[in-house]
């Protein structure tokens, strides 16, 4: 009982730790900026291994936070071989090939105004759809391996690139593209000059959907068959022989991929767009 | 007979009104199939009610491991393999075997001939599905007692996580897949292979056969005497329901398909599916028979799968107990 | 309505590449199963009928909707309105929940530095969580917490989809009015709630329909995960998982339909009630 005690307290010296920095004369610093949400992820862990330990929750049913990094160091190289096989093999492989044809498609369809009145009511529509459903049929298509999962990133992250990119590429004022004729520019001057520069931001936003997308698929079509390695495939045998505290280090290492991945790509657009208003502060 | 229904009907009515029957939440350990008829059947015959009993029935499904829900609470009693449960109760999970209707079991490997296994010394350099979710144990002990490594290569087998359906076989992205007697075989018969162009391996022809589905609690529920004579009464209902199942699989296959949510069993395959279940079910009367515990502990023991293992020691004191079926069955 | 041709054209060119990728996937089938040699037209006949097809024939879809959605009464479990609703239902209620907790933390990050500076990061991360991964433990932990049944856990999952965009869009909307703007509100001596509910308020519901469209395609998305690998027995995503199991092709390709229908029928009711609304609120269109 008493730890159920001891995790208020923690939550309310957190909170008031929290406070105090961000009212404070220095919340404006990196410091600060980076203190202030560790401080509350490690509240809530904290809060999280004293709740389950006050109130016996089984750890079968629920982890504590400590059994699970005993687990994670533990099993360090079936984590390592599980994300070559998912992250690496099957989600990063989908996400270069989906968003790459994506991509190229996108500027095919731009130079047809047919083509891109009748692709893109239907791409956004697709692109709203819950494409995850297609992962069984998939796995049949492609077999076993990490290539039917990257088949299912494909397709997933194909349409909500596709649309971002054709609107990015239609992101210009006649004024800029009457300049560049001024210039007497060829298609491709234009293009590589003005035009993606200024799709830029609208790619951005495509690829950083399709980070989470490309994750949540590759792990899904593990559920649909698999070899004996892979996030999906570790997760689901997990459950089923109770090795709670493992699935629970396979999210960790979800959550830390994801955010990595995602990190990587909007380092890339602050390299890329600085001069966007949207990256001013 | 009708006399003898309504009569029971008044009974059950009467004794309705005066309290409220006993709860049971059954947690199946796969989707709603004739695997589970019997419970089924009690449930629509109104066997559970003669019982005063009142069973809800959860179906399960991959990610739905039973033994984890019967310890977050969500089930009195499960349904589960024997090495699944074994495998429960050493990582800390004491479950107790109350009940065993399953008297043989009808996993096997199934391999295309074109692929050139004839006996398992052919398996190395093939390409094998397996099922998970705590259906591996007998396979890992199975290539345990050969010696066949089971992760690739030409010496080994490479194993695939089979989903949940034949497809593998059909596509040939598999040589060898796993079914069940009584449905992913006939799924096979059904796409249009035939039994010659088959080789298939029984696990329990192999020396390395586990009791199937058994009825499972927690042993601490075990000393509370009001649930030991409701498990006494859900047993009792619940092997009625079977035999009553054995000898009519018609209306069993019926009731089977009225029960199923997902609207997607047929008549057709859960008829078949129940003429194959009988067969596992027929010799048992739901007590446990101790020697195939014992068979099932030796296999698991005699090949100790270095990767995978079920259990690594004898299982402790109380894994299976005849103190519900003794008085279930007197 | 300009766009009605081209549109046509597109699917069109689908269903041609549809029927085309079928009678090539299916073919290797009908090869291993002849007995002899076949005539093309042999071929190709066969490939239009098969009971499990790899990639079944747009008409054979069509029927079997035709069949599970028109034939069968809606209440009949094997109806694939019935399985829609149930999916409708849980979506709905994802979707309420997710909005309220992406608006409320998107008030509470406007007017609170310490909830922006603590919350906004972990936010982000969550949505980085493939939610299939969290799922099972979702329902397992609600279960022992003496929850039953599926459709709040799925209505849980899909809120954990829903909330971000919603969340997002908001905390943009709410810091919209310009200094201009809220200057303009300070010389009437409007108190912090005036100010919320007679500037901020009305200037983020265009941002608030834009996410709310997102919002609901994503709950779906979550509730679909949600029953797919857990084991749901009723719903659209549960008819997929049954259809897989059993070699149903049909089952799948019908039910993945239905889920694009639903979706499309979904975001166009949010997209209609956002002309009204923005009609009535006076906003150019």
């Amino acid at each position: 009982m008493s730890s159920v005690i001891l995790a208020f307290v923690v939550w309310a010296a957190g909170s008031f730790i929290c406070v105090r920095i961000a009212q404070g004369p220095g919340h404006d610093t990196t410091a600060a900026r980076v203190a202030v949400p560790v401080l509350f992820g490690v509240t809530i862990l904290a809060m999280w291994e004293l709740l389950v330990r006050g109130l016996e929750v089984s750890p079968v049913i629920l982890p504590a936070p400590s059994g699970i990094a005993d687990r994670f160091s533990g099993s360090a190289t079936v984590l390592w071989q599980d994300f070559l096989q998912t992250v690496l093999k099957g989600a990063l492989t989908g996400y270069i090939i989906g968003c790459s044809i994506a991509f190229l498609a996108a500027l095919a369809i731009d130079r047809v105004d047919f083509l891109k009145r009748g692709l893109l009511p239907i791409g956004n529509f697709v692109a709203a759809l819950p494409i995850i459903g297609i992962a069984p049929i998939l796995v049949s298509w492609f077999g076993f391996d990490w290539h039917s999962k990257a088949a299912v990133v494909v397709v997933m992250v194909f349409f909500p690139m596709l649309v971002n990119t054709v609107q990015g590429l239609a992101d210009t004022t006649q004024m800029q593209r009457d300049l560049m004729k001024t210039y007497s520019a060829s298609y491709w001057q234009s293009l590589v000059k003005l035009r993606l520069p200024a799709a830029l931001p609208f790619i951005f936003n495509g690829l950083k959907i399709s980070t989470t997308l490309a994750l949540i698929g590759a792990i899904v079509a593990e559920y649909f068959g698999s070899p004996t390695r892979g996030m999906g495939f570790r997760i689901s045998t997990e459950v089923g022989r109770l090795g709670i505290d493992m699935v629970w280090a396979e999210i960790t290492v979800a959550a830390i991929a994801g955010s990595v991945f995602y990190g990587l790509v909007v380092l890339a657009e602050r390299g890329l767009t600085f001069w966007h208003p949207s990256q001013r502060s | 007979m009708k006399k003898l229904m309504i009569g029971a009907m008044a009974l059950g009515m009467g004794t309705g009104a005066a309290h409220a029957a006993d709860e049971v939440t059954l947690q199946l350990k796969w989707v709603t199939q004739a695997q589970f008829a019997g419970y089924y059947v009690a449930q629509e015959k109104g066997f559970y009610e003669e019982e005063d009993l009142d069973v809800t029935i959860k179906p399960g499904g991959p990610d739905i491991a039973p033994e984890q829900v019967i310890a977050g609470d969500g089930a009195d009693v499960i349904t589960t393999w024997m090495a699944a449960g074994l495998a429960a109760r050493e990582r800390g999970l004491p479950l107790v075997n109350i009940a065993q209707p399953f008297k043989s079991g009808g996993l096997q490997l199934t391999c295309l001939k074109e692929s050139g296994i004839e006996t398992p010394d052919d398996f190395p350099g093939h390409t094998l599905g397996v099922w998970f979710y705590g259906n591996e144990y007998p396979f890992y002990a199975w290539m345990a007692k050969l010696g066949v490594p089971t992760d690739g290569g030409a010496e080994g087998v490479e194993v695939l996580k089979q989903a949940f359906n034949v497809d593998p076989l059909l596509n040939k992205q598999a040589d060898c897949i796993s079914v069940m007697t009584y449905n992913e075989y006939g799924q096979v018969l059904d796409a249009g292979i035939s039994e010659d162009e088959l080789v298939t391996f029984n696990y329990l022809e192999e020396g390395v056969g586990m009791m199937e589905d058994g009825l499972y609690v927690m042993e601490e529920d075990l000393q509370d005497p009001e649930f030991v004579d409701k498990m006494v009464r859900f047993v009792r209902a619940s092997m009625k329901g079977w035999k009553y199942a054995e000898e009519n699989p018609e209306e069993a296959a019926e009731i089977v398909v009225e029960a199923d949510e997902t609207g997607a069993q047929t008549y057709e395959h859960q008829l078949y599916m129940m003429g194959e279940i009988a067969k596992l079910t027929a010799g048992s009367d739901g007590s446990l028979d101790p020697a195939d515990f014992d068979q099932t502990v030796a296999t698991l023991l005699s090949a100790v799968s270095p990767e995978n293992p079920a259990i690594t020691e004898e299982p402790s004191e109380g894994a299976w107990t005849h103190m519900i079926t003794d008085e279930a069955l007197k | 309505m300009r766009n009605i041709l081209p549109i046509l054209t597109v699917l069109s060119a689908i269903l041609i590449i549809w029927y085309l990728g079928a009678i090539w996937m299916n073919s290797a089938w009908t090869l291993d199963r002849a007995e002899g040699p076949l005539t093309l037209t042999e071929i190709v006949q066969d490939t239009m009928t098969q009971d499990r097809p790899r990639l079944p024939a747009p008409h054979q879809v069509a029927a079997e909707l035709y069949d599970t959605v028109i034939d069968k009464k809606v209440t009949s479990k094997r109806s694939l309105v019935y399985h829609g609703w149930i999916t409708l239902t849980s979506t709905l209620a994802g979707f309420i929940l997710g909005t309220v907790v992406g608006l409320l933390m998107a008030v509470g990050i406007v007017y609170s530095r310490t909830l922006k500076m603590s919350l906004m990061p972990w936010a982000i991360i969550s949505q980085t969580i493939p939610i299939v991964a969290i799922a099972p433990m979702i329902i397992v932990v609600l279960a022992s917490m003496g929850v039953e049944g599926r459709a709040v856990p799925k209505a849980i999952i899909a809120a954990y989809l829903c909330f971000f965009p919603v969340l997002v869009g908001m905390v943009k909307g709410l810091t919209a009015p310009d200094a201009m703007q809220i200057d303009l509100m300070k010389t009437y001596n409007a108190t912090p709630a005036q100010e919320f509910w007679k500037l901020r308020l009305p200037t983020s519901v265009p941002y608030l329909f834009t996410s709310l469209k997102i919002g609901i395609a994503a709950a779906l998305v979550g509730t679909i995960v949600g029953e797919l690998p857990t084991g749901a027995v009723r719903g659209l995503g549960a008819r997929i998982l049954v259809g897989d199991q059993f070699g149903n092709p049909l089952m799948i390709w019908s039910a993945l339909l239905a889920a694009a229908a639903l979706a499309g029928i979904l975001v166009s009711v949010v997209a209609l009630l956002q002309t009204v609304v923005m009609k009535r609120m006076g906003f150019a269109q």
